[in-house]
């Protein structure tokens, strides 16, 4: 008994003390920096040139408003989310942010709206479709970065040998991949279809909105359908007669699209940057960018947009924060920014600068088309985690109408 | 005369010494014990006060906290149909790991402990696996196991003992099996040393007199080995099992593209609600079930095994 009062006192103590420290510790660093002005910024990487590529625009920004200091962090995009999750639970939010879903964090209202942190002539230079899919409402939060689209990339070689054409419907497809397969070459297979956890919910875009179907709109979440129940049936029917590699259901994109580098895949759904990727790793690859094939044959993409974003912090940064955005937006740097990454530009200006790139052609001729998720809306993350954990037990046998239900009920759950 | 300062000197600091509450010792001790207590507070108490606490909270996406909402995280995860078959593989996983890696350290050691040529050079290649990085060590057999080219597919196929290559990595079944494998491997050298420098404790007199008195050398081991390296044992077996049930990174990159929860332990789990889901405050409520479970199992080995008691 007189033991226990004796450590309780102690932990008392130490309690007391620890927390001193703690508070010591919460409190010194968000009244820094009173003098001077800096933004915090929080980037991905998306290569790895990308580091270089911010350094370089903060410097020619710094020399032309040198009392302004812009503080680079740089991020996998694996630990993206759980950075900036942790910083805003303590409080630092970066100034700005390049990432992709931005609804999260608007419906919290944690951001500024984009109409108050850059002049009407960076407003302005965006093309529509990407400023409707980076608003909420009415309201704009995210300055689309860049822009990204898919396109079937196949491998003319394996195609000549097992005798087939380009696909352009499902059907087409499905023969193409059993025909490559067929060859019975090594380690060799007709159509990458890559449903693991890294990328799956692009890979069922492709097939749902290719077939007519949808993710829903910023007000409902819609999975569960008749038409992607039909996607989802022909993806299953794509696996179980042959048309696939193996364990499609757990293999990742990147890794994938590796192996079609090697000449080892037939058809895979590719992105801008895959060009750059055959270039350097595999340049000798016999290989055509064609557009991806639908149910029907009609023309459709997928479209991606990651944006950046400019969070509420302190309201004097506000200033800084548009002198950084119009910065950045010039033509001059930012065309040289998103083409060096291999992405395609989200603005008009630089749409017009890029206008005659025989590379990027296929990809510019396809955005018109293009389908977005449905990422304003609240629920897109969590639906967004459910594509990544639950659909590629399509590949492995299970109901594609149970994987639609969970898919969907994850979805709704928030 | 001599005598007469010393008795009431021990008299009076008998009582002292007996009652023993006097916050007077505490406020000394204090300045040398504080530090300590500082850290201990600041770095384990602390952290795990804020795991429970976010556990109680309904935190959003981005981070923001948006109220109290009692033991309703806790609900969710019991109204997760895959949770208990997370829970049994996490039972499997530990034992599994445990188990084996115990009875071949038990070798390992034994081995280690005769005296050969070369002796010198296999202890130091036993810390080997210690040393690497464990996902380093993981990913080395994840690419070997690659079936478009890795190098374990490969040998299997040319011996025939495969037809084509099969997705070790991208089957629950089989990629949990080679975690285990690998988790054995990279628990073996910390349970091999501890295990050996148990067995160089037990005097050779022990082993003169058992072969005095004619034991045989299962016997020998069984009877006398054993029970000596019963503290060597229970330190080593209960780090293990605190260590492969928090343990991530094999699981994390051995399964980590499998769809579904079917090769997932609790640790994964709560990586997946973090990674995936961004639900920080369901993740903490695992985190909190996986902090008792573990308290209970230490406990329960405590009590049955009594590690701390002499041999």
């Amino acid at each position: 008994m007189k033991k226990s009062i004796r450590i309780g006192a102690v932990v008392a103590t130490a309690a007391i003390a620890s927390m001193a420290l703690s508070s010591c510790g919460f409190s010194d660093s968000s009244s820094g920096g009173g003098g001077s002005k800096s933004i915090d910024l929080l980037v991905p990487s998306y290569s790895d040139g990308t580091q270089g590529l911010w350094e370089d625009v903060i410097a020619g920004f710094e020399k032309e408003y040198p009392d302004i200091t812009v503080n680079l962090e740089v991020q996998s995009w694996d630990n993206l989310n759980d950075v900036v999750t942790t910083k805003v639970q303590g409080d630092k939010a970066p100034d700005i942010m390049n990432g992709g879903p931005f609804a999260g964090f608007a419906a919290d209202d944690l951001l500024y709206p984009v109409s108050d942190v850059t002049s009407d002539d960076t407003r302005a230079d965006f093309q529509k479709s990407f400023v409707d899919s980076a608003s909420v409402g009415d309201t704009q939060y995210g300055l689309p970065l860049i822009a990204s689209s898919r396109t079937l990339f196949v491998n003319n070689d394996l195609l000549a040998q097992a005798g087939v054409e380009a696909p352009k419907t499902w059907d087409d497809l499905l023969a193409a991949g059993k025909a490559i397969n067929a060859l019975g070459l090594p380690s060799t297979y007709g159509y990458g279809l890559p449903l693991g956890s890294e990328e799956a919910q692009a890979e069922s875009a492709i097939w749902f909105m290719g077939g007519g179907g949808t993710f829903g709109d910023a007000d409902a979440i819609t999975i569960d359908t008749p038409e992607n129940l039909e996607a989802a049936t022909f993806i299953q029917k794509m696996v179980d007669e042959g048309a696939t590699q193996p364990d499609a259901g757990a293999t990742d994109r990147t890794p994938l699209i590796d192996v079609f580098i090697q000449g080892n895949i037939g058809m895979i759904e590719g992105l801008p940057p895959t060009v750059g990727q055959i270039e350097e790793k595999n340049p000798d690859l016999n290989y055509s960018m064609v557009p991806i094939p639908t149910k029907t044959g009609d023309a459709f993409t997928l479209g991606v947009a990651d944006h950046l974003m400019a969070f509420k912090n302190d309201g004097d940064k506000k200033d800084s924060i548009t002198k950084f955005f119009d910065y950045f937006y010039q033509p001059d740097v930012y065309v040289n920014w998103v083409t060096t990454e291999g992405f395609l530009p989200t603005t008009i200006s630089g749409g017009e600068q890029l206008a005659d790139d025989p590379k990027l052609k296929v990809f510019l001729d396809a955005l018109p088309d293009a389908q977005f998720y449905p990422s304003t809306n609240p629920n897109w993350s969590a639906t967004d985690a459910a594509f990544k954990s639950l659909v590629g037990q399509l590949a492995q046998g299970k109901d594609p109408q149970e994987v639609l239900t969970e898919i969907q009920a994850k979805s709704d759950e928030g | 005369m001599t005598n007469a300062p010393i008795a009431p000197e021990t008299t009076t600091r008998r009582p002292r010494r007996a009652a023993g509450t006097s916050s007077k010792d505490l406020m000394l001790a204090l300045p040398w014990i504080a530090p300590a207590l500082v850290l201990i507070f600041g770095v384990v108490l602390f952290p795990a006060a804020v795991m429970f606490y976010n556990s109680t909270r309904d935190i959003s996406q981005s981070g923001v906290d948006r109220g109290s909402v009692g033991f309703e995280n806790y609900q969710t995860l019991l109204d997760f149909d895959p949770i208990w078959g997370v829970l049994a593989r996490t039972f499997v996983w530990v034992v599994a790991v445990v188990l084996f890696t115990v009875l071949i350290s038990l070798a390992l050691a034994q081995l280690l402990n005769k005296a050969f040529p070369g002796r010198q050079l296999v202890r130091m290649a036993v810390i080997i696996p210690w040393a690497a990085s464990v996902v380093m060590t993981t990913l080395v057999v994840y690419y070997g196991l690659d079936p478009f080219y890795g190098i374990i597919n490969e040998a299997l196929v040319q011996l025939n003992i495969l037809d084509v290559p099969y997705g070790f990595t991208k089957n629950a079944v089989s990629a949990f099996t080679w975690s285990i494998g690998i988790a054995v491997f990279v628990s073996l050298p910390f349970t091999t040393y501890t295990i050996l420098a148990g067995l160089q404790t037990i005097p050779a007199d022990v082993f003169e007199a058992a072969k005095i008195d004619g034991a045989g050398r299962r016997h020998t081991y069984f009877a006398i080995v054993l029970p000596q390296l019963r503290s060597a044992l229970a330190v080593a077996i209960l780090i293990n099992i605190i260590n492969v049930f928090n343990s991530l990174p094999i699981l994390k990159v051995m399964t980590g593209s499998i769809p579904g929860y079917d090769a997932d332990t609790v640790m994964t789990l709560i990586f997946k609600y973090i990674q995936t889901d961004h639900k920080i405050d369901v993740a903490s409520a695992l985190s909190v079930v996986g902090f008792i479970i573990v308290l209970v199992i230490v406990a329960i080995y405590v009590k049955v095994v009594k590690p701390m008691k002499e041999v």
